[in-house]
């Protein structure tokens, strides 16, 4: 494709390693996500929610595929094949399942940041990603939807769920903002106007996600002394992502060669 | 000892081996709502099952997954069970009218025949 | 998925003749006519309760089959079968929840149906106490599984009892999805790897008594059906059911150059009937009676889910909504 080629070097490293971050959330997040099907805490939901995990797997799976045209191997062997230290993911999306409350708010952020970011991205100089970041939009749009109203409703819920859900924002809040830990390439894909940059990302977040926040009569914690979960971007990760990748690829490992 | 189970997210789980019989303590109800589909814009919504949520909001939420997944909807209509009220199967026989309400319908107008045989006339008459 | 034959034990004392005759009589004659029942229409005590304990197990039977294939949906392959694998089981939550409504409508709540499952007292189809070992069991259960499951669906949808059979209708079009991918799967094993193979023969050795047993036991040794037939409740022999599988599937596993675990199955020619290893009733019963390999996992993995769930639940309840009962 003529575009690709007309990337200088520079640039082109800039957009994998972009496009790496944000497949490789997503990718995580929706093999975390998978592991309530078939036990949430009601039919319905786990309906729902397993539909979401499959929307990041599959969305996840378009990025890996935009990064094979730009010269990648292909999407299986992208996601499935390198080593723990070359996963871009940040540590939000790393963490097991834990109780109902904390996968929902790990939705809740992640998912307010991922309709922000891709809303963004539809206008990127890089037109493939403008084009796919528009398809997400639906997908998105009821994400955040559901994560809203949950959030809403558990935090004026009856019995322990507002002391629940408060726990898990102050424990997810680090993590979240470990999301908009900038790249190496912020300046470069902001000069490109390819991306807005973490840093504004991060400032759009806040202006959506604390209205919900408040409006859930939940406590906003402490920004300024909050200390983000940075590394993930860099390929420093927790102790939870190399089980989780050994047991998502055991299968597939059995023989990379095959066709399963 | 717990549970080892040849699913890693089970024996994450630290299940017991022997697990309780009791029955569970506390049971809660959620409302049952009816779930409506509309296919595309102009044609009418579809009722499609039921579903349990605990409000309006959630059950529009709830039901988008269950009911329109995999087939085309551009809108949704939830209403709480207990809000519909229904003429009844043991009155199904009130359905039964007599047959003979030809005169509203258009097959009970016919008046081809009359309209011939004035024509018919007419031509008569100017000969 | 799973329907999974008849394997409820039909009541001996629950006969209809201390029905009213006259009401009994039209109902019997709606049915006789093709006509469906509907929740709110008059019926015997004995054809509800039946009914009730049919579609239950049924709904438990996906509910519990979700934990079988659920077992590798962390670990599948690639994009392509994760992704599937993940639609499949989902679609059987979904058909879990489709049932335990149709269920409602004659009267037993979801929770209480619920309740019954984890506490032993409701059963559910027997091949899900049976474990997954490799990935390629996952693709047996999903091929040939669900491909029994059809059979009986398909025969069911046809009964008298209006929502069970719109939810099977739903259901059978799903259905057809997972037949499809389990057979992909099964052909990518079969015609893959010599690992590959290897594996899907050792699923297909492990799957293949469950299998049997699925249609339940024997018209030879199973109780009287005469009257659940008439009210069209029960809509076929388990036989019938087992011989109309083999006739569809067996071609379908021979020509894939698999080995079927059984030296005496062979189709008579003359008979037009199949011939098999008569399965082992006594291990069925076993089994369905609690001791099978996977029995105590399947239950306390239900019961944990619904103790975890139990706050969400609780959350959000409405001290002054009422359940009712589902329309249709």
């Amino acid at each position: 494709m003529k575009e690709f080629n007309e990337l200088n070097d520079k640039k082109t490293t800039a957009i994998k390693d972009l496009l790496y971050r944000l497949a490789d959330d997503q990718l995580i997040l929706g093999h975390r996500n998978s592991e309530w099907t078939g036990l949430g805490p009601i039919l319905e939901e786990d309906i729902a929610f397993s539909s979401m995990a499959q929307d990041k797997l599959g969305q996840s799976q378009a990025l890996y595929q935009l990064l094979h045209q730009i010269g990648e191997d292909d999407p299986d062997t992208i996601a499935f094949t390198r080593k723990v230290n070359e996963y871009k993911c940040c540590h939000l999306v790393e963490y097991p399942i834990g109780e109902y409350n904390f996968s929902l708010m790990r939705h809740f952020l992640f998912d307010m940041s991922e309709a922000i970011r891709f809303n963004m991205l539809g206008s990127s100089s890089f037109e493939p990603l403008a084009k796919i970041s528009k398809k997400f939009k639906g997908e998105l749009k009821y994400h955040t939807m559901h994560a809203v109203t949950w959030i809403n409703q558990l935090g004026h819920g009856s019995g322990n769920s507002p002391a629940k859900i408060q726990a898990s924002l102050d424990e997810c809040f680090p993590l979240a903002l470990g999301i908009f830990e900038p790249s190496g390439y912020e300046d470069i894909l902001i000069g490109e106007k390819i991306f807005f940059g973490e840093k504004e990302l991060q400032e759009k977040w806040l202006e959506a996600v604390i209205p919900v926040l408040k409006n859930a009569n939940l406590k906003i914690p402490d920004i300024k002394n909050i200390k983000a979960s940075y590394g993930g971007r860099k390929g420093i990760h927790t102790e939870y992502l190399k089980p989780l990748i050994d047991e998502m690829t055991e299968v597939y490992k059995i023989d990379t060669k095959a066709e399963w | 000892m717990s549970i080892k189970s040849l699913d890693p997210r089970i024996t994450r789980e630290n299940l017991p081996e022997e697990p309780d019989s009791k029955p569970l303590e506390n049971i809660h109800h959620w409302q049952t709502y009816e779930v409506f589909h509309q296919t595309k814009k102009g044609d009418r919504h579809i009722h499609v099952g039921s579903l349990h949520a605990p409000n309006q909001e959630m059950a529009v939420i709830l039901a988008k997954e269950q009911y329109s997944r995999r087939d085309k909807c551009v809108n949704l209509w939830v209403v709480k069970t207990a809000d519909i009220f229904s003429s009844g199967y043991e009155n199904e026989d009130i359905f039964e009218t007599t047959p003979e309400k030809t005169y509203r319908e258009a097959g009970g107008y016919k008046v081809m025949d009359k309209i011939n045989k004035f024509k018919k006339e007419r031509k008569q008459q100017s000969n | 998925m799973y329907g999974g034959g008849y394997i409820f034990e039909e009541t001996k004392n629950g006969s209809p003749e201390n029905e009213d005759s006259r009401k009994l009589e039209i109902f019997e004659a709606r049915i006789a006519a093709g006509e469906k029942i509907e929740p709110t229409d008059w019926m015997p005590a004995e054809y509800r309760k039946q009914l009730i304990r049919m579609i239950e197990q049924h709904a438990h039977s996906e509910i519990i089959g979700a934990l079988p294939e659920g077992t590798w949906i962390t670990r599948a392959p690639g994009f392509r079968r994760k992704l599937a694998l993940m639609a499949k089981v989902q679609d059987e939550v979904g058909h879990a929840q489709l049932l335990y409504s149709a269920a409602e409508t004659l009267g037993k709540t979801r929770e209480d149906m619920i309740n019954d499952l984890i506490t032993g007292k409701s059963k559910y189809s027997n091949v899900f106490n049976y474990p997954a070992v490799t990935w390629a069991d996952t693709a047996i259960i999903a091929w040939l599984i669900d491909a029994g499951a059809i059979i009986n669906q398909v025969a069911n949808s046809k009964g008298s009892y209006g929502p069970y059979c719109r939810a099977l209708e739903r259901i059978c079009v799903e259905e057809s999805f997972h037949l499809k991918y389990g057979h992909d799967n099964v052909v990518f094993l079969a015609t893959g790897t010599p690992k590959q193979r290897e594996m899907v023969q050792d699923a297909l050795n492990r799957w293949w008594p469950p299998i049997m047993h699925f249609f339940g036991p024997s018209d030879k040794i199973s109780v009287h059906t005469e009257t659940l037939m008439r009210w069209k409740v029960k809509m076929a022999s388990n036989d019938d059911m087992r011989q109309k599988f083999l006739d569809m599937y067996v071609p379908k596993i021979w020509e894939l150059g698999l080995t079927i675990p059984d030296p005496l199955l062979k189709k008579n020619e003359e008979t037009g009937q199949w011939e098999y290893t008569e399965p082992d009733w006594q291990e069925f019963k076993r089994v369905i009676n609690g001791d099978g390999p996977c029995n105590k996992e399947r239950l306390a993995v239900r019961r944990r889910a619904e103790e975890k769930g139990e706050w969400v639940r609780l959350a959000l309840l409405r001290s002054e909504e009422k359940y009712t009962v589902p329309l249709s």
